[in-house]
């Protein structure tokens, strides 16, 4: 009885829990969990950084559901109304926006790191795979969430993005009237790319999300490939709670404040309603992350042998997409712990490709 | 005395040599020999006509041999005999001769060679309802046979002669509306109540007529850009005689209302701006019908376009004042032709208001008192008008929406037009009811930009705090960490 009087009010509360949730067994499995410490450790980072930005998302996303009306008289009324007249409404809809971006931007590094680190390689194809996923889910989410202001910009680039999925072969004309809800761009499209963004994705983006965080937990995080052969003597580690843990929450911490500073300092703007009646401004633009498919298919001619240019391009494309979430399967040289340079040529390739089309789809604007 | 007789018999002897020189190169006409001793009325009708003159024969226009006296041969077919030309080609007669600039010159004729030119693309030269040719061919206004010079009082063109021409078809309401049955046909009628038409019927060939407006060839339909009477040529077809000084000191008319006109706000709008909805000469002064307006009846002139003003300065104290002094009502503030856009300088108590013009400052002149406190409230409304403006501009450049305030200041324009419109009653209560709702509008515009720039403010400061309060807690953190791995090791 003295014993436990002599316990402060912190132990008294971890024995309840412990008593009924079993703790002390999470707490084992996080003390035994530790992350490698070397050189490119700080690109296991980016991973956490999409995570929050990700959080970040459903909360504002979640708030911005409590004013925004999706239909095509209410839309840009309805997030002028958030942006203007709503308590701190500009704000969630900047860091919203931001957010969003960062989000992307991280995935991509995230994934980059991943692929040049070889951390894709058995056991962790499944991550690779749900972590492929979700990237193209946060497109998805960029992509949808784009129209849903429904300004003049984004209806343009929405017509002009749903056209181009319109030229795939046989199944692109049900595909664009899947994504229209009918021949053009209207009321209908908002509709559908609103439940797409706020219902279907999320869903979608969660069992994803559950999936890629358990095969993590489950498996750890990967070591160098040239770990493989080190004496355990030589390997470095440090402990995932509360060391890395305590990392993550500072560059959290930082990135909030990057965050912060875009949404106040460069508030995401939103421009004129859209006017389907009106002809396409000048400048029409997809989101950032889409700029170096959509500069790729400007450079290409308007008839490649006998297909056309546009159909061509979408085929790359999507060729190289399903090589690229296949890399588990056919890199067979870097599970066996030999050198396999055709990978880092083919993602080295792929950065430049992907940062010097974007840098030209804005600059020949 | 010697002198004078010496001249006398000089011209004397002139004209008997002319005359027997004219008797000698004249040329047999056997047509017009034989059809004057049948007495037939065209040819007695003949020897009066300008072309007979000009020793033009009947062959010229009926074909024929005009040297034979045989009429078998004259009047041959062989010869080219066509006998009175058909109704819907006769106008080719007359062309062989009038749109040959040379044939015209060996005549002795200065007359331009375009006249078929013009007439052919005219509404006149359109085909008439029945198919019988032209409505209006060269014998429709000249007459055949006893054609004359245009400035031969005996001319059926001649100024005076003119008006009746035009009017034998235009005032006649049945043919008329076999073309155009929205076309009123009052236009002689008019014209005589006209100060144009008095001096017309007094004989005074000077004044305008039909064609000096209209043209004579080359008449098109008024709402036609090539018609002389379209809305943007009327100022200058006006001014080919009122800006002849020359002419106008006749009348004792003044020759610089079209120069005012023309700098003037409606003469700038029509002229310049091309608005067709602006006043030309004829919307104030009538066409047909051309008179003065009277010095009562201004405002209802004015007031065809400017309905508010006239309804409002009816009403007005000013009215009754104005029409005891005899001061002509728009024009007494506005001007008449020099009408010029109407700033807030014209009202007040300042030098250059108009209403000094007539009021002073009096302890019992209210007009004095009303005058200062009506330019007062349109400054005060215009300058605050500015400078929300530029707390709204502020806002804006900093990023922040404003759109609804701007949105609404639009307002004030309209209300201080309606203002501006207001001061027509000369009533210092309307005017304060016309303008006080422009200062509720400016007054919550002016708080909402205040408000976005306050806001604009208090997002810095808060995000200045809120990055304060994280980088100390990443500092924190980063010590902890550092405090932490340092115990470890």
């Amino acid at each position: 009885m003295n014993n436990e009087n002599k316990k402060s009010i912190k132990e008294r509360t971890y024995s309840w829990l412990d008593e009924r949730f079993k703790l002390s067994a999470l707490i084992d499995y996080a003390k035994k969990k530790s992350v490698p410490k070397y050189r490119e450790t700080i690109w296991y980072y980016f991973g956490g950084i999409a995570l929050l930005l990700f959080v970040v998302q459903v909360v504002t996303g979640v708030l911005l559901l409590m004013y925004y009306q999706g239909t095509e008289n209410s839309a840009y009324e309805s997030v002028k109304y958030i942006s203007t007249k709503v308590s701190f409404g500009w704000l969630i809809r900047s860091v919203h926006s931001w957010s969003a971006n960062l989000m992307i931007l991280s995935a991509f590094i995230h994934m980059f790191s991943v692929y040049f680190l070889k951390s894709f390689r058995k056991p962790r194809e499944l991550t690779w795979y749900t972590g492929f996923g979700l990237l193209v889910m946060a497109m998805a989410f960029g992509f949808s969430g784009y129209l849903l202001p429904w300004n003049e910009l984004a209806f343009f680039a929405t017509k002009v993005g749903t056209d181009i999925a319109g030229q795939l072969p046989v199944i692109g004309e049900p595909i664009l009237k899947l994504l229209r809800g009918g021949e053009d761009v209207s009321g209908a499209t908002l509709s559908r790319f609103f439940g797409f963004h706020v219902a279907v994705f999320p869903g979608i983006f969660t069992v994803l999300l559950a999936l890629h965080l358990i095969f993590i937990q489950r498996q750890g995080m990967a070591e160098p490939a040239d770990w493989k052969d080190m004496p355990e003597s030589e390997k470095k580690y440090i402990p995932f709670f509360p060391n890395f843990t305590m990392r993550e929450l500072l560059i959290w911490l930082i990135v909030i404040n990057i965050l912060a500073i875009l949404a106040v300092f460069f508030p995401w703007e939103l421009g004129t309603k859209a006017d389907p009646f009106t002809s396409a401004p000048i400048g029409i633009k997809p989101e950032w992350y889409f700029m170096f498919m959509f500069q790729t298919l400007k450079f290409l001619p308007g008839e490649i042998l006998f297909l056309t240019g546009e159909f061509v391009g979408i085929a790359a494309f999507g060729i190289a997409g399903i090589l690229w979430f296949l890399v588990p399967f056919w890199d067979r040289r870097t599970p066996s712990g030999k050198r396999n340079t055709i990978i880092n040529y083919a993602g080295i390739f792929a950065v430049i490709f992907i940062i010097v089309l974007t840098t030209l789809g804005y600059i020949l604007d | 005395m010697q002198k004078q007789l010496l001249n006398i018999f000089i011209i004397l002897l002139l004209s008997i040599f002319s005359s027997l020189l004219c008797a000698q190169t004249k040329v047999q006409d056997e047509c017009l020999n034989c059809h004057k001793e049948m007495d037939s009325e065209p040819a007695n009708l003949y020897v009066t006509d300008v072309h007979y003159s000009k020793n033009i024969s009947c062959s010229a226009c009926h074909g024929g041999d005009s040297k034979s006296d045989d009429m078998d041969i004259a009047m041959s077919k062989e010869k080219g005999f066509i006998g009175v030309p058909a109704r819907s080609t006769r106008y080719e007669v007359c062309i062989k001769c009038h749109a040959n600039q040379e044939t015209m010159k060996n005549y002795g004729s200065k007359l331009p060679a375009n006249q078929y030119e013009n007439l052919k693309n005219s509404v006149h030269f359109q085909p008439s309802y029945n198919n019988e040719g032209p409505i209006a061919d060269c014998v429709t206004c000249h007459s055949v046979h006893n054609i004359k010079k245009v400035k031969d009082p005996e001319s059926k063109v001649y100024p005076i002669n003119i008006v009746s021409l035009c009017g034998s078809c235009h005032s006649d309401a049945d043919f008329m509306k076999n073309y155009n049955p929205g076309l009123p046909v009052d236009q002689v009628v008019k014209y005589k109540t006209s100060v144009h038409g008095r001096m017309n019927v007094k004989g005074d060939p000077n004044v305008a007529e039909c064609a000096s407006c209209h043209g004579s060839h080359d008449i098109y339909p008024v709402k036609d850009s090539r018609s002389h009477v379209y809305k943007t040529n009327i100022p200058e077809v006006c001014s080919s005689c009122h800006s002849n000084s020359k002419l106008m000191s006749k009348y004792k008319l003044p020759s610089d209302q079209y120069d005012s006109y023309v700098n003037s706000v409606h003469g700038v709008a029509l002229l310049q701006k091309g608005e067709l909805s602006s006043p030309s000469c004829n919307d104030c002064h009538g066409n047909h019908g051309a008179v003065p307006p009277g010095v009562e009846s201004i405002s209802k002139v004015c007031g065809t376009c400017h309905v508010l003003n006239m309804e409002l300065f009816e009403q007005s104290p000013h009215k009754k004042a104005f029409d005891e002094n005899d001061f002509p009502e728009c024009e007494t503030c506005h001007d008449n032709h020099a009408v010029m856009h109407p700033t807030d300088k014209m009202v007040g108590i300042q030098e250059g208001s108009v209403c000094m013009d007539c009021h002073s400052n009096d302890a019992d002149d209210n007009g004095f008192i009303a005058a200062d406190d009506m330019k007062k409230l349109l400054d005060s409304l215009s300058a605050e008008d500015e400078s929300t403006k530029r707390i709204l501009a502020e806002a804006t450049q900093k990023g922040m929406d404003v759109s609804d305030a701007e949105y609404s200041l639009k307002d004030v324009r309209q209300i201080l037009i309606q203002s501006r419109t207001s001061i027509h009653a000369f009533d210092i209560s309307k005017f304060k009811e016309a303008i006080s709702p422009g200062f509720e509008i400016i007054g919550k515009s002016k708080k909402a930009g205040i408000d976005a720039v306050d806001d604009f403010y208090f997002r810095r400061e808060g995000l200045g705090i809120a990055t304060l309060i994280v980088t100390i807690l990443v500092i924190g953190l980063y010590f902890k960490i550092k405090k932490m791995e340092k115990k470890k090791g």
